[in-house]
This record gives C-alpha cells, structure tokens and sequence, in this order.
C-alpha cells in the first residue's frame, strides 16, 4: 500500500514535541510524535490518559491550555503549517477547515444560548453567511446529524436536550462548515453504551455522504474497529504503532499494542479466569524513561531498551505497518 | 501481576508529602504572599511588644516640642499636642490588632456555630438562621454601629459608673473598655453574617461529598465523619476569609475611630490619629502620612496573604 | 461454610423502591418523583458475583446504595441473616454495615484527602475494634500486601497515587472491615483499559481468597460478561432481565438486553465490518415521567398494544432465567 504517493496527505505532523511547565520545571509531554492523515482516511488515536493524545490534537488547533506550550515540530495541513500560523489564521481554520468534537458534550456547548445560535456561529463568522441563511442550514445540519424535529429544535437550550441529542449538536457544529478535518477527541466517552453505538452509526453515515476525514481520538480499541482506515497507538507521548486496522488488531507488533488487546474483556469469547494485563501504570511526564518509554512495564525489555529510543521503522522492512521496537522483528516472526 | 505493579513504582522516592506541607510549599513560592506574611508578622511583634518599644510615653506631651516634622529625637516628628508620633502609631498597632484579633474571633465563632447548624442540620433551622444572616446584611454597617454606640453607650457608662461607686476598682473608671467592648461588639456584630455563609456552604459541599458517603458506609459514627472527615476539609477556605477579614476588620476599625464612633482620644488608633492629622495636613503632612502608611501597609499585606492562601489551599483551582 | 449456608441467599430483596423527591423551577416551587427504583426483587448468593448492568439513570447505582442502606428505601426488604435492613436504625445498623461494603467510581474523591492512606485503612479497624491496637500497623501492612501495594504507601496522601492505585486503597480498606458482601459501584470505570484488568483480577482474587460476595454494577457489558455469575439488566428502575450469565449472553430474552449487547463494539475490525447492529432509536426517558405499561415500550422495535398499558410480570421462564417482556419466548404468558 503505496500510502504517501497514492494519496494526496491532508494533515502531516511531523516530530510534534509539547512541554508543560511544572513546579519542578519543564517535562515533555509530547515527545516527537509524527502521524498522517490522508484526504477522505478516518485514523483512530489511541492512547491512555496522559498519553498526549488529545494534547496533540489540541495544539494543532492552537488551543492548548496554560502553561502548555509547543516546542518543536511541524504540522502541514493543506500546504500549510498549522504551527506556524499567526491567531488570525487559526481561527480561520478552526471551525472552518477543520471541526471539533470535544469528550463532554455537557460542558463544551454555552449554556445559555440556544442551539441554533450555537450551530450558526461558525456559519456566520467562517462563511460570512445571513442570519436567515444560516439559520436554515443550521436546521439542515441538525437533521442531518439525525436530530428528530431539527427545526424546533434550533430554538432549545442544551440543557432542554439528552446528552446524546448534545453531541449530536457539537458534531453539527463541527460540521457546519464542511471541513476537510473532523477531530473527535472521544466523542462518546460520557455516552451511554447504546448511544455511543447510535454516535458512532451517525458518523459513519456522515462520513460516506459528506467524505471528510476524521482523527477519532480514544481510549476504547473495542470501539474503534469498525470504524477506522488506520490506527495510530500512543504511549507516554510517543507514536509505538502506526498500522491499517485490520494488520493492528490481527498482528499487533508493539508489546503495549499486544498487551491492550489482550487486557479488553471480549464479548463474543467466553469469560477467561484471569486476564492478562500490563503491570504498572504508565510513567507521568517528566519522570519516563530515558529509552523506550513502556521498557519499565514489557515483558520483553532487554537491556538496549532501556538506553536507547526505539524508532518508528516498519515492520516488514516496508509498508504502512510500521512500530518502535526493538524487539519487533522477533515478535512478529515468533508469531508467524 | 502484583509484583509487576510494583515494580516501577518503586521509581517514586519523595517524603511524604502533607497537605498543609504542600500549602506551605505553594505559599512559600508566592513572592507576594510571603513578602505579606513577613510585614504582618513584624506588625504584630511591634503590636505585642509595643510598650517596649515606644522611645515615648504615647500620652507624655511635650508642649514645647509641638508639630515637630521627623527628626533623629522623633522619627515620625511630633503632634500638636507635641507627643511622639511613632510611639503613638505603635500603640495604633496595638489597637488595630486587639480589634482585628478579637472581632475575627468573635465573628468567625458566630459564624462557625450558626453555619455548621445550619448546614448540617438544614430545613428549617437553616432557613432561620440564613433568613437572619440575610437580615443582617442588609442592614446598613454604619447605621448599625451608630445606633448600637448610640444605644448602648449611656447605659454600659452608666453601669460602669455604679460598679465603680460600690466596689471603687479602679477598672471601672477606665472609659477605654467601654470603647473596645462597644467596638468590638458592634463590629462583631455586622461582619459574621460572610463567615456563617461560607461555613455553611462548605458543611453543605463537604457533607455530600464521596469520601463522607464512603465513611458511613465503613459504618463509622456521625461524630467520628463530621471530626475526621467534615470539619478539617472545611477548613481551608475559612482560613482564606479569616486573614482577608482581619484585614477588613482593621480597615473598619479605623474608619469608625476615623468618625468618632470607635476608639476615642486619648487611646491611639490609626483611624483617629488620621482623622486629627488631616485637619492639619496641610503644614504637618507626616501626622497624617504615619498613621495612613501603616494602615495601607497592613491592609494590602493582609489582602495579599488571604489570596496566596487561597491559592495555595486550593490548587486545583489555578490549573 | 456448611451445606445449609450454600442454597440459603445471603441477601434477598424483596421489592425495593427508592423515590426520590427534586424540587423544580427558579423558586423549588414544583414538586417531582424520580423513580430511580421501582419494585425490584432478586437474592443474592453467598460467593457468587451478581452484575447490575444498564445505562444511566437506570437505577444500578440506587440499587447498590439502597441495598447497603445508604439510601433509606422507600419501599421493601433487605433480608440480611434473617434481619430486615430496612427496618433498623442508624445504630442498630452499625455492625451490619461493617460487613456489607462498598467500592466507588472514583477513588480519589471517596479518600478524604486530608488523611494518609495508612490512617484510611486503619480508620474502620479501630473503629470497629478489629484488632489490638498493637496490631493495627501489621494489618494496614498486611491489606495493602493483598491489593498489591508495598507497605510504605501507609505514609503517602491520595493525590501522591495514581488512579489504579487509589482503587486498590478503596479495596484494601474495604477490606479491612472484614466483609462478607461488596458492592462495585462502577469500581472500575474510571480507570484506564490497562490498570482496569489490574483491578478486576485483583477482584477475582480476593473473592477467592476470602469468599467474599459481590454485586458488580457496571456498564461494560464485556467486562461483566467476564466476571459474573449472574447478570441482571436494569431499565428505568426496573429489572428486565435476571439469568446465569451464560443464559443471559447466550440466549438473551429481553429486547432491551438484545439491543445491549448489540451496541458492544468488538476489538476486531473484520467481524465488526459485517456485524449487523440493532441500533435502539431514541433516549432513555426521565425517570421523573416512567412510561406507563413497559418501562421500554417507547423504544422497543418489538412493542405492540399491550406494552404501552400492562407492565410485564416478573416471570421466570427457565430455571434462574428471570424477564419481565410480554414478548419474549421459553414459558407461557
């Protein structure tokens, strides 16, 4: 799979670093993660809490918190460099170019405005569109994102809606402008299981009528798999498994990959006695490890591990399969 | 799979931290705060160890020395009476802590016991009391004072009057009590209604919070949960209002000394030590400027040490 | 344990109803009924896992608090070794509430942040005098040894640990009441996917270890799957269906179960590729204003007439396979 020539690369980050400033200095926590997004591909995030998994999303947008800044690293997006622009040429793309779908659809939409002015907002900031336009396409998208009665709706507050219906709204909003780019950091994650299921359904739909591209961040491997082209795993701010989906969940090369995988109870199997699970947790910024960074907890960590930096290579030599281990060409041969 | 939880673990070598020790930490990281704590620590030192300290007699006048600008003999010169003004903004200090000191107390105790009650208990004694703490706000401060010193005076002097002639100590003649019971008392009187607030919203929050629920179900008894559980994660922002209003209590003290209805003459107070140097400022602008420097000084070191505390109490709130 | 311990329930509940009274509007001037539970009967078996599976505002976790007299009920018995929970007061409890316990969603805000982790474990060991005072230090050490902890984190705060090790001290002093019976409410939700099969492994261990008895109430229909004995699914305060989990995933006879179990996404991308889901239309409706007739009616592909005006009867249609459907198949109306 020629990825890089075949396709024209929508977004491309390259060594992305991002410090947070602590009490007892700075500590990286994003350490040179490098990931592509194709025109029309849908990559799947994953990662743990603190992994920089939505930290990385968020810097691309330019809206990382306080005391949390970029420090390296580029980010092209149609040519451009995210990274580089000025405050008035990101606000250009967010919302604009480039839509947002946060976790917590409870507290991510102003409570005291309606819907619809919500929903219009970035019609009549990024499309310079009239009120009464923007209005009607404010209804549009709303039934698209499968709210029933979209048009009365326009005129409710978030609170008068379900936490399903909100979401709804927030990708609505994330939409309202056809961007090339959705990021969804999580999207289901405070939702109800068969909500998640009718979020994720409506995506999918979404995705086949209007073709953008989508970075689906999560925690939940389970959950991504019927909905991605390609997966990108995260562990303590660094990229350990970049692959197409189908080549991750079947032969994972990574051993944090392999441990995920095998630490998710599975529905379709019988209950096993005992799980297998990584020990440890994971390692807070500013206190990893000077090699790898899952060394302290792989079952297989020898001693380079533990001095060195595996790199992203892939697996086989070439393809799109590709991991940071050093270990990696044993596995996947052990396994074969 | 236990020895592998282990295993990196081990990594984090730190003391033991405390939650206190880590305020104290944070707090020692704001300039500001610290810088704050230090002057009103020196204040107080200056308030305790006054009579000590003064090179005069606050009330010795010296006729012919009257309206003196700073000099070696007298730092901060001389009033028109010719007393030496720094021993008498000494004795300001003094009097500005005693007040600050015992109204915060007595208010912060008003406000602990009706707050807690009215949390913990809640229905309709808590409606009562907040009814009442509400009343109480709305009355206006100063119409409040005037007319508790208005009402009050005659019958305390009086009183003080007939102890004096039954029992001749001389305690009772001195009318500087009177002064500091009334102000205390009034100013007692209008600043708890914040600290009933504040306590009875922190019962309220800390009450429904997760770790108390997880104490009842342990089976632990109410007294044990509200001791080890309620009481001191209340605590911190009550600290945080107890040393903005020290301050507050000083700058009131000295506003109703300022209009006559506080400390009177001769005893010293900055508020009527500014209010006999402003009719004079115009020539003798240091018997204004003692009293009001050391007023300004104590009030921001006050408010600024009640904001590191908050920060550093709460520091989930600057992230 | 004899053999009579073994087919005696050590909980049976019988028709528990919790409602709870919210005031509305600006001025709390409207009064209105939550129905977070509503007449739900079902024992519960020494050494056995119950699992309470549903979606939000389902009642599990009023289930859990109802149960463990957290929350007083509105309605019904709790039958613990012959006696009626519900019926007893704050002190009369004291000593049944030791042995019945609890593990929260969220560890750190059931620590109190103000005590180290050693004097939270210590805490219900003085107080219900488990143990000479001399002794209480070993114990500490030796808890913490059971969830995996070494014995130096006695001297360490909450917010010093991480999440799974915040959990495995809400376990250790769970623990330390020597209890018979825990609830897991969502005691594993919270936790990242790596640290959470940590936990449920140490779940399973000391279950063994101490023959302890669980209710789990979950939302992860995988999770469950793997540690139950028995399964109930909740909707809107009531219990729809109650079966070994076997039965339960094998052969689910309750609509709303079927839809569940469809939403599950699977880690496998071929199989979630071809899978034809049942995606249930619609939200759960305000427990403040149930439905009538079937609490699931307004979503049910399979509703007809009747649903919307009879409540389904609690029936069991094989041996432990409880369901509350006029629909569902196995045993006569």
């Amino acid at each position: 799979m020629a990825r890089k020539n075949g396709q024209e690369l929508l977004l491309d980050v390259r060594d992305l670093a991002i410090e947070v400033v602590t009490r007892n200095g700075p500590a990286r926590i994003v350490d040179g993660i490098s990931l592509t997004v194709e025109k029309g591909e849908t990559l799947g995030v994953v990662g743990e809490s603190g992994c920089g998994k939505s930290l990385t999303m968020l810097s691309l947008l330019g809206l990382l918190p306080n005391k949390i800044s970029v420090i390296g690293g580029s980010a092209t997006f149609k040519g451009r460099d995210l990274l580089a622009m000025s405050h008035k040429e990101l606000r250009k793309v967010r919302g604009g170019e480039i839509g947002f779908v946060f976790q917590d659809p409870m507290t991510s939409l102003n409570p005291v405005v309606r819907i619809g002015q919500q929903v219009m907002e970035p019609l009549l900031y990024h499309r310079n569109m009239g009120r009464a336009e923007a209005r009607k396409r404010a209804g549009e998208l709303l039934k698209l994102v499968g709210i029933p009665g979209a048009e009365e709706r326009l005129d409710n507050y978030p609170h008068e809606l379900s936490g399903g219906m909100r979401q709804r709204v927030m990708i609505a909003i994330g939409l309202a402008c056809d961007p090339a780019l959705l990021i969804a950091d999580e999207p289901t994650t405070a939702l109800d299981v068969t909500i998640q299921a009718q979020i994720v359904d409506i995506v999918k739909e979404l995705r086949a009528k209007l073709g953008m591209s989508i970075v689906w961040i999560t925690h939940d491997l389970a959950l991504i798999a019927g909905l991605v082209d390609r997966v990108v795993v995260l562990y303590a701010g660094s990229v350990v498994e970049d692959a197409p989906v189908d080549e991750l969940y079947e032969n994972p090369a990574h051993p944090y990959t392999r441990g995920l995988l095998a630490s998710i109870p599975r529905l379709k199997d019988e209950g096993a006695e005992k799980l297998s699970s990584i020990g440890g947790t994971p390692p807070e910024p500013g206190r990893r490890p000077a090699g790898c960074p899952f060394a302290p907890r792989c079952p297989i960590a020898r001693a380079e591990c533990e001095r060195a930096v595996p790199a992203l290579e892939p697996v086989k030599g070439e393809g799109a399969h590709r991991v940071a281990c050093f270990a990696a060409g044993e596995i996947a041969e052990a396994v074969a | 799979m236990s020895d592998m939880a282990l295993k990196q673990e081990d990594v984090r070598e730190e003391p033991p931290a405390n939650l206190w020790r880590d305020a104290w930490y944070r707090l020692k990281q704001n300039r500001m705060a610290l810088t704050s704590l230090v002057i009103i620590l020196a204040l107080a030192f200056i308030a305790v160890f006054g009579p000590w300290l003064t090179p005069y007699d606050f009330l010795s006048q010296d006729l012919i020395a009257r309206n003196q600008p700073p000099a070696w003999a007298h730092p901060f010169g001389t009033d028109e009476l010719g007393r030496d003004v720094l021993s008498r903004v000494i004795y300001g200090t003094r009097t500005a802590f005693i007040v600050a000191i015992s109204v915060t107390a007595v208010a912060t105790l008003i406000g602990i016991v009706l707050g807690a009650f009215a949390g913990y208990f809640g229905g309709l004694l808590d409606r009562f009391v907040m009814w009442f703490t509400d009343m109480t706000m709305s009355v206006p401060q100063l119409l409040l004072v005037v007319v508790i010193n208005a009402s009050l005076k005659p019958p305390l002097a009086r009183w003080m009057e007939a102890q004096y002639l039954e029992t001749l100590n001389p305690i009772y003649r001195n009318s500087i009590i009177i002064d500091f019971v009334l102000v205390f008392g009034s100013m007692a009187l209008i600043t708890w209604p914040p600290y009933a607030r504040l306590v009875r919203a922190q019962v309220l929050s800390v009450r429904n919070r997760p770790y108390v629920t997880a104490a009842r179900a342990l089976g632990l008894s109410t007294p044990v949960i509200i001791a080890r559980y309620i009481v001191p994660n209340a605590l911190g922002p009550l600290i945080v209002a107890v040393s903005a209003g020290l301050g507050t209590a000083m700058v009131l003290e000295s506003a109703f000394s300022f209009l006559g209805i506080g400390v009177n003459p001769p005893m010293p107070s900055w508020g009527n030590m500014i209010a006999d140097g402003l009719r004079v400022w115009r020539n003798y602008p240091h018997l204004l400027l003692a009293p009001a420097m050391m007023l300004a000084v104590a009030t921001v070191a006050f408010s600024f040490l009640g904001d590191g505390l908050n920060d550093a109490l709460n520091p989930r709130g600057q992230k | 344990m004899n053999a009579m311990t073994k087919t005696e329930p050590l909980l049976q509940i019988e028709g528990l109803t919790k409602h709870f009274h919210v005031r509305l509007g600006a001025f709390g001037e409207r009064e209105a009924v939550v129905h977070a539970l509503d007449d739900i009967s079902f024992d519960i078996m020494p050494g056995e896992t119950l699992s309470v599976v549903g979606e939000s505002g389902c009642g599990k976790s009023t289930a859990g608090f109802t149960i463990l007299q957290l929350h007083r009920p509105t309605a019904g018995r709790i039958r613990y070794q012959g006696r009626d929970l519900a019926g007893l007061d704050e002190k009369a409890l004291r000593p049944y509430r030791r042995e019945l316990q609890i593990i929260f969603q969220d560890p750190y805000s059931t620590l109190n942040p103000r005590m180290t982790i050693g004097e939270a474990i210590a805490e219900p060991i003085l107080f219900h005098k488990l143990a000479p005072k001399g002794e209480v230090k070993s114990r500490v050490e030796r808890l913490l040894a059971d969830v995996g902890l070494p014995a130096r984190f006695a001297m360490r705060y909450p917010h010093e640990l991480s999440g799974g090790q915040r959990q495995r001290v809400a376990i250790a002093r769970a623990l330390a009441c020597e209890p018979k019976f825990i609830v897991c409410d969502e005691a594993i939700s919270a936790l990242d996917v790596s640290i959470q099969a940590q936990i449920i492994n140490l779940l399973l261990e000391l279950q063994r270890k101490y023959g302890l008895t669980y209710l789990f109430i979950a939302h992860d229909l995988a999770v469950v799957r793997h540690i139950s004995t028995r399964v109930a699914v909740m909707y809107l305060g009531r219990v729809a269906e109650l079966a070994p989990r076997a039965r339960l995933f094998g052969n689910p006879l309750h609509p709303y179960t079927k839809a569940l179990l469809s939403a599950v996404p699977e880690a496998d991308p071929a199989y979630e590729r071809k899978r034809q889901r049942q995606i249930l239309q619609g939200d759960v409706p305000s427990p403040m204003a149930p439905p009538a007739g079937c609490r699931f009616h307004t979503r049910c592909p399979l509703a007809i007439e009747r649903c919307r005006v009879e409540a389904p009867v609690w029936r069991e249609t094989s041996p432990g396979h409880h369901v509350a459907c006029h629909l569902a198949e196995g045993g006569g109306e």
